[in-house]
């Protein structure tokens, strides 16, 4: 096909090769997983709890059993071993009696038709005992508040605690003549990616379950699956098709077990699709963050130390959270040298959409942060943002908060540099 | 109840239901599956298709409005030996990336520069602010329209 | 009044899963008798490109063009585990790890290659324009394709699977002490912005991204990569919020929770920097996280330098602005 198109431009490594898929893309042929179809599909639908905080009393499920198409009802007693998760298996495939979040699955109702299977979802009642719930992570966090995984982390809801700490913040207090001191915050965000999940999933003329799905890693995909349902590895095949989009919202599963064990226990190809809104509720959220930043700094403009604290709120399960907060503390100090340090970051579990990982993935927020406080700090100095920075940034042989010396790759400089007459004079006030 | 519409120039009868939508028709009876849908609520322009001529979000027209009406989807513009310039662009200019937002961004293009050959920059830009993109922050597919802009024959 | 002003963001990414994690990537190589080739690895292209990375990786090793790699991703019947599309860590670890497979391979070719073109060592041979040569000797060569299909008859194959581990140590979980990631991205973003004093509309005016990848494998990528990053910058700074109410998600539609459109899409210049890292697949390390982190920070500051109001919560909505605007005319 070179021939239609420019094809490669410039050689290979180096070269503004033109992607291979993009051809299927522009032409409507890439098939993503709500485009791939087998004889014989039902449609599977997840009844998901209304509710953050619950127990669940009991279900009637008969008159979902009864209508039109239904071909089976799910609930966690069909599920071999109800629990997935990326570092804990603390999320349950469909819930038995404790509901976390506003969005757990309860139910999983498969019928012919996808209007049909969305009918029988409304005839599910869940009998829902609401509890009181956990919205708000400093809350959260106190000693004597009830634990929500108290089986994994104990009494707490402190999933994790880093603390960064290097030099002496005493001595770099002494040291420092200019302070700035701020609270900063971000917000809870979705990944949005533009396809919403759908999976595929199937029992091969080998006796082989096959789930076709847009993941992020089809490898971990099939361990959970495996898990879940009792199976070998081998027994297991995932298979990505076209993905469209992750930033980190395909990481954990979605909807791939359920689709799974819709399939293994019918033995008919099971599809399952989520409307927007569906999908808003079954994948993982980026971690809001409240950071409490103090940091210090001569009036020749040397930075001379930073206390941090970084609240993240993790949401009902665990996900990547512990790893994330730990990133969010070995990126609190932007890129650069600050001799005396002490950063303290915790993942908290609360009844709030559970988070994980997005683009940026716990490196992004303090962003907010440290470069506030360096243009701040730029102020209060009379230097320009600009001086500021040049005068601490990493560069080859630097020393990070966490006693990592740069030996590579440093080209926080050039990047500076690169960017200097974009920025024009920056008026002083 | 019955519709009569034409699909990328083959005139098709079809037997639908009240409720349902073109997407549907499109994606479900035809299996024209490079329409796809990303909101169901007509924000997205996943679903975007050409009906005599203009652009519509097929998640928000119903089958029956369809009736009697010429759609073009990203599968009757161009193949493999022949691209559309549109789909020239975006491979040459490397608009496309997760790709689900594309075959609705084509078609988008495709309707501008087939009543506005000569767009400027604006034009294009409020042309294509029906169709939400995650992955390529436009730019290049700002510029695909423009190059393809340069290509397409009046 | 709408007023305009300039501010900086700086940024830093530690690649790959660090803090001591098992980081491993995979692939098989197969060459095939016509000189063509297929790379087999778990990373999955979710739209970022890498299974193009791959492609060009395999060719350059090999002399051959990326339209003749064909890469298979992401099917556990078929592909090694190659870890997750994270991190940004596949041009950095699966990029190595293809260069480590291609170059098993490579090294059973060469060897052959130097029986057939009588040259003592493998060392004199190399891959260039779809030739097997001696170099120094460019007249001594066989075509690729001819050589790999009269090793097949011969009982020859040319085959390589090999992995590679990103180096990670564990932090001190009492001191957060060691060497967590490697390698680190570096990037820097000025924004311009437009501040309405009326409405509170931050309109993103121009953004220059300059990012230290180490090298552009790709630069149309890279500069795709770029611009999609600057898109989510400017939708976590000033557009998007998942609102709750007990738990709740209020707003899970895309009428409600706003994504940038190409309206809200400023001017963007995209320069790639390009400090070698020696442990990377041509010096490449990784792009597409770094991509959006300095965007927040620079229209942040933009805000500020226009306006002389410190949004420190986010996003930067029009109320946000207009309180702060409002008790700044207080004082």
């Amino acid at each position: 096909m070179n021939g239609t198109v420019g094809g490669t431009v410039g050689g290979t490594v180096g070269g503004r090769v033109l992607r291979e898929d993009a051809w299927g893309k522009v032409l409507g042929q890439a098939a993503f997983p709500a485009d791939v179809r087998r004889e014989g599909q039902i449609y599977a639908v997840a009844v998901r709890s209304p509710h953050a905080h619950a127990r669940i009393r009991g279900l009637k499920l008969d008159e979902a059993r009864k209508a039109e198409g239904v071909v089976a009802v799910l609930t966690s007693a069909d599920v071999p071993h109800n629990g997935h998760g990326v570092l804990y298996r603390d999320q349950p495939v469909l819930v038995q009696d404790h509901v976390r979040m506003a969005g757990d699955p309860v139910v999983l109702v498969g019928a012919e038709t996808l209007a049909e299977a969305r009918t029988a979802a409304g005839l599910v009642e869940v009998d829902y005992e609401v509890l009181p719930g956990l919205f708000d992570p400093e809350e959260a966090m106190k000693e004597g508040v009830p634990a929500l995984h108290p089986e994994i982390h104990g009494s707490t809801n402190i999933v994790y605690h880093l603390p960064v700490c290097k030099g002496n913040v005493a001595k770099g207090w002494a040291e420092a003549e200019v302070t700035v001191e701020r609270d900063y915050q971000t917000q809870m965000l979705d990944h949005a990616f533009l396809q919403p999940e759908a999976v595929l999933a199937y029992v091969d003329e080998r006796g082989h379950l096959v789930v076709e799905v847009a993941t992020q890693y089809a490898h971990y995909d099939r361990g959970e699956i495996a898990h879940a349902l009792g199976l070998k590895f081998n027994q297991v095949r995932v298979k990505t098709v076209s993905v469209g989009g992750a930033f980190g919202g395909r990481e954990d599963i979605s909807l791939q077990i359920m689709a799974a064990l819709m399939a293994w226990r019918t033995l008919r190809p099971v599809k399952m699709e989520n409307t927007r809104e569906e999908s808003f509720h079954s994948h993982s959220k980026r971690h809001p963050m409240r950071m409490h930043y103090k940091t210090g700094a001569t009036r020749a403009g040397k930075l001379t130390v930073l206390e941090a604290r970084i609240v993240g709120d993790a949401g009902a399960y665990a996900s990547w959270s512990p790893n994330i907060l730990r990133k969010a503390a070995i990126h609190a100090t932007g890129p650069y040298e600050i001799p005396n340090v002490r950063v303290d970051a915790y993942a908290v579990l609360t009844n709030n959409p559970y988070t994980g990982a997005m683009r940026g993935f716990g490196a992004a927020q303090p962003v907010l942060a440290y470069e506030s406080q360096m243009d701040l700090l730029a102020r209060e100095l009379g230097l320009s943002p600009m001086e500021l920075r040049l005068r601490n940034i990493c560069r080859v042989g630097s020393e990070t908060a966490t006693g990592q010396v740069l030996t590579g790759s440093v080209g926080m400089e050039e990047c500076l540099k690169a960017v200097k007459s974009y920025l024009g004079e920056v008026s002083a006030r | 109840m019955k519709i009569e519409l034409t699909v990328n120039g083959v005139a098709r009868i079809l037997e639908v239901e009240p409720e349902e939508r073109l997407l549907d028709v499109l994606r479900e009876r035809l299996h024209l599956t490079g329409t796809k849908e990303g909101c169901g609520e007509g924000e997205c322009g996943a679903c975007t298709v050409i009906m005599d001529g203009k652009t519509v979000n097929s998640c928000m027209v119903l089958a029956a409005q369809a009736d009697g009406h010429a759609v073009t989807t990203i599968e009757g513009l161009g193949n493999r030996g022949s691209l559309h310039p549109v789909q020239k662009a975006f491979l040459e200019e490397g608009a496309v990336q997760c790709g689900f937002c594309t075959p609705g961004m084509v078609l988008s293009a495709k309707a501008l520069l087939d009543r506005s050959p000569h767009p400027g920059k604006e034009q294009i830009a409020v042309a294509m602010s029906g169709n939400l993109c995650r992955c390529t922050g436009y730019d290049k597919i700002l510029r695909a329209v423009e190059r393809a802009a340069g290509e397409v024959k009046e | 009044m709408k007023k305009r002003g300039r501010g900086l963001g700086c940024a830093w990414y530690g690649t790959g899963y660090g803090n001591g994690f098992p980081d491993v990537s995979s692939a098989f190589v197969e060459i095939h008798d016509d000189g063509s080739v297929s790379v087999l690895t778990g990373a999955i292209d979710v739209g970022q490109g890498s299974s193009t990375i791959f492609a060009q990786i395999a060719a350059e090793e090999l002399g051959i063009d990326p339209e003749e790699v064909t890469v298979i991703s992401g099917d556990t019947d078929v592909t090694p585990d190659s870890g997750t599309s994270a991190a940004t860590r596949h041009t950095y670890n699966t990029g190595n790890a293809v260069i480590k497979a291609v170059a098993q391979a490579k090294a059973s070719l060469l060897t052959y290659a130097a029986r057939a073109l009588h040259c003592t060592t493998a060392d004199g041979i190399e891959l260039k324009d779809h030739k097997v040569r001696v170099k120094g000797e460019p007249s001594r060569s066989l075509p690729l394709a001819e050589l790999v299909s009269k090793a097949r008859l011969e009982g020859e194959r040319f085959l390589g699977s090999d992995s590679y581990t990103a180096r990670t140590t564990r932090v001190n979980p009492e001191t957060g002490q060691g060497a967590p990631y490697w390698p680190y991205a570096f990037g820097s973003q000025v924004a311009e912005v437009e501040v309405d004093t009326e409405t509170g509309n931050v309109q993103v005016l121009r953004v220059a991204a300059a990012h230290d990848l180490g090298k552009a494998i790709n630069p149309l990528q890279a500069e795709g990569q770029i611009a999609g990053g600057i898109a989510q910058g400017v939708g976590f700074a000033l557009l998007e919020e998942v609102r709750l109410s007990e738990g709740r998600i209020k707003n899970p539609t895309f009428s409600q929770y706003l994504i940038p459109t190409v309206l809200d899409m400023p001017e963007i210049r995209a320069i790639l920097v390009e400090e070698p890292e020696g442990t990377g697949p041509y010096d490449a390390k990784g792009l597409g996280e770094p991509a959006m982190l300095p965007t927040i920070a620079a229209i942040v500051n933009a805000i500020d330098d226009a306006v002389g109001v410190r949004i420190t919560s986010l996003p930067a909505t029009p109320e946000k602005i207009l309180a702060a605007l409002a008790e700044q005319s207080k004082k």
